[in-house]
């Protein structure tokens, strides 16, 4: 490896913070105030680097990360402590420091610049393209980095149906999952006719373990706003909102600073860049339902009525918002725009497949090695994203499935891991795009468990307006519930198909229609495991309670008290080096300890419960 | 315009929906959360026909009381795959009023499994929403649905009293299943933990209304202040006529 590097770069020196969520849970902020205090006392250097907070890096699993350029160095789980080395060894003498380096798994290398990490190079940004890259607070970061350029383009030489042709040609399509065209979604908008017309951002996200768009709304804020001008110059919208979910407190301050700050320089307001195109762009702070991210209730939401859904044989585009024509797409969707209309529609067609052009961002978490988010090019197989940029497995385990589409998404087996994502392809088997998470499961999960647990994730987060949806959840829950008790009978997998095939059918909104796909896609890839519960009162993986008992192989058990640390409620015995045991009449059987274990040991007691 | 229903053609207005057409048309779909007063709330789901628009190659369910005829399309009100979506809907909804006659018969009549009751508040509710129709269109907010998914009920806020309930109980009788719990007792009427006092009839002395209401509607009618019951209202009215005729 390099122990030094060429410090004779006439390029001011930038230390970037990562300050997204994820890092500033981690410390972030500290390290970024670190900096600036100690750099203050260094009146020896010359030239004093430049430091930048920015937004997520998507690599949370290894933040607070420290970005140095020109030399492009990047350094992992920085504490503030590290800061004064950093300074002293790194940014003055120009030597690295070994003990913060990524070290990849496989090859056990140091690498000095995180675009050397299989995690970010074989990926391709798009949508995060400036994200880590700049201050989400300062508008000249973004506009250094082609920010705004797109709209001056637009405003010069194009007309609004000339924006609409060129994102119909690039086969961009909504990126909140459901993947209808974008450009066939505005073209509708133009063509009705409306007093007023508006212009909406999604950022409603609800999805369990997905951050996309926080991240972008967070980190690149102007990117959205620069979208969402030139749909309303495209459509002749008058007025933007952007929602976004109530938590998101950072992406709100960091997206309210940007329009603020895009109004001083008129890229909002009255007259944009002195042309006739007025637009202006409020937020609104979601109303805490996850139903509120389907388009007719995030409607209601911001009229200030019930976040309810209603049928959609009128689309928004017709009657949206106060019964005006209305364009709603995802953050993702938008932050795709500027891109699209500024380097054409060509560049961006020819990246994905056939029917799912561009990039999607994902977010890849579970049992993973590497958690994060990932922007990779549509037709990406999930065995690429899972085991190249992933890493593959924690501890080495065998895959079992991934959970894609959020909630109301499926779980795709082993199996099909050479599948090329793309919108199609996921609801052939079963599951969907929705707006990208990723969730990896290994074989210690139970795939009866994990249906149970999305099914009563819906069953809170359903609307309860529609029957189908409300008493069909509760139904099915009512029988996961049971199954995971040992209780279940062969007739319930009956019940809960016929269930399934009325919420498809005669829901009111996607989320009723795609509500069952947790039940319907494991009851497709793992009724192996339904019936093991059923008929044999096993669960396989070790996960319900009812089912399971836990045992320590003697054999196996090296007595490195892993497990005993482990355990809640101190039903394991054994001195060091010692045999361990398990205490039945106390276990509680929660499987922390078969989960914990690195040898094997603990086991489970697979016999027939009664 | 021209459409095709149940493979007859028939003639349809523009905007109307599919269940407005088929009732004029005397054709049954079978509904929970319509009523002609409010329109459709797509909320229950029974009154799912199959429906085929111009240039579409398969036929798709759409819920009747919402969608509006904009062109000649194919519908069809009866088939197998519509009877199953309907037989899951009452059993599914049957187990919020298990001993209510109209669950029963309907039950009976799509030959809906059984499912085990479940406890709902107020009992018998199927959650169709008419209730909160009516007392919003009689002006007031008094009932609301709470809670979301699963935990959805009806009810006034904090289930307390509510300042806006005038007794009027127009949710009660507009209530399918009669969830809605009406105590009356001479004078007295009690509903949604409020109790009001009934007025009596001028002129045949039944206690018909409450205070609350009728001093409500006062206000916003240019009728006089008789205080008659509705029978007696009519009988004067149609007295009124004949004198007037004369």
């Amino acid at each position: 490896m390099q122990a030094s590097i060429n410090v004779n770069s006439n390029d001011r020196q930038t230390v970037l913070v990562c300050c997204g969520t994820g890092c500033t849970a981690n410390g972030g902020r500290e390290v970024f105030k670190t900096f600036e205090t100690l750099l203050k006392d260094h009146a020896e250097i010359e030239l004093l680097p430049v430091i930048k907070a920015t937004g997520c890096n998507g690599w949370c699993e290894k933040g607070p990360l420290v970005r140095l350029l020109p030399r492009d160095i990047t350094y992992c789980s920085v504490a503030p402590e590290d800061v004064s080395e950093i300074i002293d060894k790194t940014l003055i003498e120009g030597i690295l420091i070994k003990r913060l380096l990524y070290r990849d798994p496989v090859s056990k290398e140091y690498l000095s610049s995180h675009h050397q990490t299989d995690f970010y190079r074989k990926q391709h940004k798009i949508a995060l393209r400036n994200i880590g890259e700049i201050d989400p607070g300062q508008i000249d970061d973004y506009i250094e980095r082609e920010g705004y350029q797109a709209l001056k383009k637009a405003l010069q030489e194009m007309s609004g149906q000339d924006i609409i042709n060129i994102v119909q040609a690039a086969g961009l399509r909504g990126r909140g999952g459901g993947g209808f065209p974008t450009g066939r979604k505005w073209q509708a908008c133009k063509n009705a006719s409306g007093e007023e017309k508006f212009i909406i951002c999604n950022g409603d996200e609800g999805d369990p373990g997905a951050f996309m768009d926080r991240s972008i709304l967070e980190g690149d804020p102007h990117t959205i706003i620069e979208g969402m001008i030139l749909g309303a110059y495209a459509v002749g919208a008058s007025r933007g909102y952007v929602y976004v979910r109530d938590e998101y407190d950072l992406a709100v301050q960091n997206l309210g600073q940007a329009i603020g700050n895009a109004r001083q320089r008129g890229y909002l307001g009255n007259s944009i860049l002195g042309s006739d195109l007025a637009f202006d762009i409020e937020i609104v702070r979601g109303g805490g339902a996850f139903v509120c991210g389907e388009e007719t209730a995030l409607i209601a939401s911001i009229e200030g009525r019930t976040g309810e859904p209603h049928d959609k044989y009128v689309f928004p585009t017709e009657k949206g918002l106060w019964g005006m024509p209305t364009v709603i797409n995802n953050v993702e969707t938008w932050a795709n725009v500027p891109v699209i209309v500024l380097h054409g529609a060509e560049p961006f067609a020819r990246i994905g497949t056939e029917n799912s052009k561009g990039t999607k961002v994902f977010s890849l978490v579970g049992k993973v090695v590497n958690t994060g988010l990932v922007e990779v090019p549509m037709g990406t197989t999930l065995r690429e994203v899972i085991y190249e940029i992933g890493g593959g497995l924690l501890k080495k385990r065998s895959f079992k499935a991934v959970q894609t589409g959020g909630p109301s998404g499926g779980c795709i087996p082993a199996s099909l891991l050479d599948l090329p994502i793309d919108f199609d392809s996921l609801i052939e088997a079963g599951s969907m795009m929705g707006s990208g998470g990723l969730i990896v499961m290994d074989d210690h999960t139970c795939m009866v468990e994990v249906a149970r647990y999305y099914t009563n994730f819906l069953a809170g987060e359903s609307c309860g307006k529609c029957t189908p949806c409300r008493e069909g959840l509760r139904a099915q829950l009512e029988i996961l519930n049971r199954i995971c008790d040992g209780e279940g009978t062969i007739e319930d997998l009956d019940l809960l198909e016929d269930i399934s095939v009325t919420m498809q059918g005669a829901s009111l909104c996607a989320l009723g229609r795609t509500a069952p796909n947790p039940v319907l896609s494991t009851l497709r890839y793992f009724r192996e495991e339904y019936l093991a519960h059923i008929e044999e009162r096993r669960c396989p993986a070790g996960v319900c309670r009812a089912l399971t008992t836990f045992y320590i192989d003697p054999v196996k058990c090296t007595g490195c008290q892993v497990c005993k640390k482990h355990c809640s409620v101190n039903a394991i015995q054994g001195e060091r080096k010692e045999v361990h045991v398990i205490d039945e009449s106390i276990c509680i059987r929660c499987g922390e300890c078969y989960r914990q274990c690195a040898f094997d040991a603990v086991q489970l007691r697979q016999e027939e419960l009664r | 315009m021209k459409i095709m229903l149940n493979g007859q053609e028939r003639e349809a207005r523009e905007g109307e929906t599919i269940l407005e057409m088929c009732r004029r048309e005397g054709v049954p779909i079978p509904t929970f959360c319509y009523h002609q007063a409010f329109g459709g709330q797509g909320a229950c789901r029974m009154c799912m026909v199959e429906l085929r628009e111009e240039g579409q190659e398969q036929m798709r369910l759409v819920a009747a009381c919402t969608y509006p005829i904009k062109s000649s399309v194919e519908i069809i009100t009866e088939s197998e795959r519509i009877q199953r979506l309907r037989r899951t809907i009452v059993m599914l909804l049957a187990r919020r009023a298990p001993d209510n006659p109209l669950m029963e018969a309907l039950a009976r009549t799509y030959s809906s499994p059984r499912l085990t009751a479940i406890e709902v508040e107020p009992p018998n509710c199927i959650l169709c929403g008419l209730c909160i129709h009516a007392c919003e269109e009689m002006g007031r907010t008094a009932i609301w649905s709470m809670f979301r998914g699963i935990d959805k009920r009806i009810g006034t806020p904090y289930d307390e009293a509510s300042e806006d309930c005038i007794g009027c109980a127009a949710c009660a009788r507009i209530c399918p299943t009669q969830a809605i719990n009406l105590e009356e007792e001479g004078s007295t009427r009690r509903i949604w933990n409020k109790t009001f006092d009934l007025v009596a009839c001028q002129r045949c002395g039944k206690h018909y209304a409450t205070r609350e209401e009728l001093e409500y509607l006062w206000e916003r009618s240019e009728y006089g202040q008789e205080q008659l019951c509705e029978s007696c209202r009519k009988k004067t009215l149609a007295i009124n006529m004949k004198s007037f005729q004369q």
